[in-house]
């Protein structure tokens, strides 16, 4: 089983990657670098990861570059993980054009021009497959400073419910995981009492478990999710 | 090509269930003709491209199996 997953340089892409390999599927891992943790991991699964270094706020490169020389059109694919994302944190009466439309590079069109490329696979390959979008806790209940990075996620979960009804009758299913507040990089740059409020927020009053969300994503990608496509799954702590 | 074109076109049809055609004509419109709807559409151009690295469907719709052949003859 061949997985693409974006993002696997750190936090939750690394994990989900990590997940997957010790279930024995083989990972296409996408990220702008190389970390020590990811060169670690590819030592230690050295025939079962394959990794590219791409920035992909170039989606128009995506066909060539991952999916003709990286991956090779003829690779079955059965599974995509739209993980990697990039926050532009601020009040909407600051939005700066420029940065809305790089985080929308990253956040919306590579993930939509990935997944146009792994359904096409899919489509060759006869594969049932299944597709992940990490979405946020920031599109259903709002906080401030993240209305333009919730937008973007808001744009993914709408692409996702849409491409399951499209796609369904060929089996190929579309979920996005709405994740909460995880102690990765992209939450770094809250405070210590911006964290606090945030997680006062939630049922469990803590952050977001990362091994949760990764353990979600490696179940929606197997058939025990079979029967899911169109959801929105919400590992959030309970936020209210 | 005419045959390979044929042979693309008959593993789509049966992918979906759909009936098998035995000739292909140029003039054949893939919707009205030979059954095709745009999921089946979008396969067809998976399978060209895997076979002729052309993606037919880049420069905007094609409607027939002439118009197919033009784009292949184009890019070969």
């Amino acid at each position: 089983m061949n997985v693409i997953v974006t993002g696997v340089s750190k936090g939750l892409g690394l994990e989900v990657a990590r997940t997957l390999l010790n279930q024995g599927y083989n990972v296409y891992g996408i990220s702008r670098s190389k970390t020590d943790a990811l060169e670690q991991l590819l030592n230690e699964f050295p025939q079962s990861i394959h990794w590219v270094s791409f920035d992909l706020s170039d989606a128009e490169s995506i066909r060539d570059i991952v999916f003709k020389q990286f991956i090779g059109l003829k690779t079955p694919i059965h599974g995509l993980v739209n993980n990697a994302a990039i926050a532009y944190d601020d009040i909407a009466t600051n939005a700066d054009l420029n940065a809305l439309e790089a985080m929308y590079k990253v956040n919306v069109y590579s993930p939509i021009i990935l997944s146009k490329y792994a359904i096409r696979q899919m489509l060759l390959h006869n594969i049932a497959g299944s597709l992940v979008h990490l979405s946020s806790i920031s599109v259903h209940t709002g906080y401030k400073g993240l209305s333009m990075y919730a937008s973007t996620k808001g744009a993914l979960e709408a692409y996702s419910k849409n491409i399951s009804r499209e796609w369904g009758s060929k089996g190929i299913r579309s979920n996005c995981v709405v994740a909460g507040f995880m102690e990765t990089e992209m939450s770094s740059a809250l405070t210590d009492e911006q964290k606090a409020k945030i997680y006062r927020r939630t049922s469990l009053k803590k952050e977001v478990s990362i091994q949760s969300v990764a353990d979600t994503i490696d179940f929606l990608l197997s058939d025990k999710s079979e029967s899911i496509t169109g959801q929105n799954i919400f590992i959030d702590n309970g936020t209210i | 090509m005419d045959t390979t074109l044929l042979g693309i076109i008959n593993t789509v049809l049966d992918n979906r269930s759909k009936p098998t055609i035995s000739e292909l004509k140029d003039s054949d419109h893939f919707r009205d003709d030979i059954g095709f709807d745009s999921l089946d559409l979008a396969e067809l151009t998976v399978r060209i491209e895997a076979e002729f690295d052309v993606d037919v469907f880049e420069n905007g719709l094609v409607n027939t199996v002439e118009e197919i052949k033009e784009r292949l003859m184009q890019k070969a």
